[in-house]
């Protein structure tokens, strides 16, 4: 009785061993499968991803060229306006170096790079433009108030001159009728 | 002189001294065309900053160093942009008589916002990585300037003349125009002739 109890115990287990290796063996299938699989889709997903990056930072670049762009016109206007623009464009160059070094990056595949300097460059670009703003206005204010200088300094040298010239002018014809009035006629005989 | 002489006399200097007072709030009105030409200038000097010692016979893995510069007369600050290029004898330079740049693509560049009458400056330090040479012709498949390595693929064959592997370096002025809103080639490039010995 004993005896038959433990074959059928043995049996059972055998039994059971052997589903397991089944489904070991199903689970193991179904991973190489999975394996095999991820071989061929992850190119996709890593071409996607190198794409996507890639667009990032080439719309990361653009921007910060743009901003650059803004923001040495906007100091262009600054120096037609009258404003003394060398420090402002101290900083463009650190903006304009970072620009080139983000444009240097993008073209040898470093889009991570790429995007760090194109950031670096449009936070520098923008506070020069804020900058220039207010330097444009500054400067606008110092040409009115000159000018505004120039012109009554200019309608007073005018008047001056005006009223010195009519005053002048007014003595000098006085004491030049005085002159001919006392000149005496002298009698020049006809000799011939 | 009569008094009506004396009157023109009078009349004509008033005038003159009206017109003298008058010039300094005129000239802030008006402008007067200045007659001075504009221009820019670019230029290469060699690694003690003087125009001599420019690298020439130059080998794989060495570092050679050169300054560019730019010199700004346009009247404004302006802003350039300098690309770097390579090229073998018979890729195409620019073309100076129709102001058009070369069709290479640029390899490095350099942005600079010069003041009227200044002048910018920049390093640049160049390495070849990949050389290789087979029979009478030489490739360059890499090299780094100012640490960022390029693929050049560029070949040259041996100049029976000047007995060399010719390559050259050069520089483009590139200038930024506000009215068109971009940069536009300003007909200007400078360049130096590299033998590549081994």
């Amino acid at each position: 009785m004993e005896l038959s109890c433990l074959r059928a115990i043995i049996l059972v287990n055998n039994l059971l061993k052997e589903k397991h290796e089944d489904v070991f063996m199903s689970i193991l299938k179904l991973l190489l499968i999975l394996m095999v699989l991820s071989v061929f889709v992850s190119p996709i997903f890593v071409l996607k991803a190198y794409a996507l990056s890639q667009d990032v930072a080439s719309s990361v670049v653009s921007q910060a060229e743009q901003v650059l762009v803004s923001a040495y016109e906007a100091v262009l206007e600054a120096e037609q306006a009258g404003g003394n623009v060398s420090g402002l464009l101290a900083r463009l160059n650190e903006a304009g170096q970072l620009l080139s070094q983000a444009r240097v990056s993008y073209r040898v595949g470093d889009f991570d790079g790429a995007v760090g300097f194109a950031n670096l460059c449009s936070e520098i670009g923008k506070g020069v433009q804020v900058e220039a703003y207010g330097f444009r206005s500054l400067a606008s204010e110092g040409v009115v108030q000159r000018f505004r200088w120039t012109m009554i300094g200019s309608i007073l040298g005018v008047t001056i001159i005006f009223g010195a010239s009519f005053l002048g002018w007014r003595v000098f014809r006085q004491r030049y009728y005085q002159r001919v009035l006392r000149m005496k006629p002298e009698v020049v005989s006809d000799e011939s | 002189m009569n008094l009506e002489d004396y009157r023109t006399l009078f009349a004509a200097t008033t005038l003159g001294l009206v017109l003298i007072a008058a010039l300094p709030t005129v000239s802030m009105v008006v402008s007067f065309p200045i007659g001075a030409e504009r221009f820019s200038e670019l230029w290469v000097l060699g690694p003690t900053h003087m125009a001599e010692g420019y690298p020439f016979n130059v080998r794989v893995g060495e570092q050679y160093s050169l300054f560019v510069g730019v010199g700004n007369h346009m009247g404004y600050s302006a802003y350039y942009l300098v690309y770097v290029k390579f090229r073998n004898q018979t890729q195409p330079l620019p073309d100076t008589l129709n102001a058009v740049p070369s069709s290479l693509p640029p390899l490095y560049e350099f942005r600079a916002f010069v003041l009227d009458g200044g002048t910018w400056e920049a390093q640049l330090i160049f390495t070849f990585i990949g050389v290789s040479h087979l029979g009478n012709s030489s490739f360059v498949s890499e090299m780094s300037i100012n640490d960022v390595v390029f693929s050049v693929d560029c070949y040259s064959g041996w100049d029976f003349e000047n007995r060399g592997f010719y390559y050259q370096l050069f520089f483009e002025l590139w200038l930024y125009d506000a009215s068109l809103q971009r940069f536009q080639y300003h007909n200007r490039f400078v360049g130096i002739w590299l033998n590549m010995t081994s």
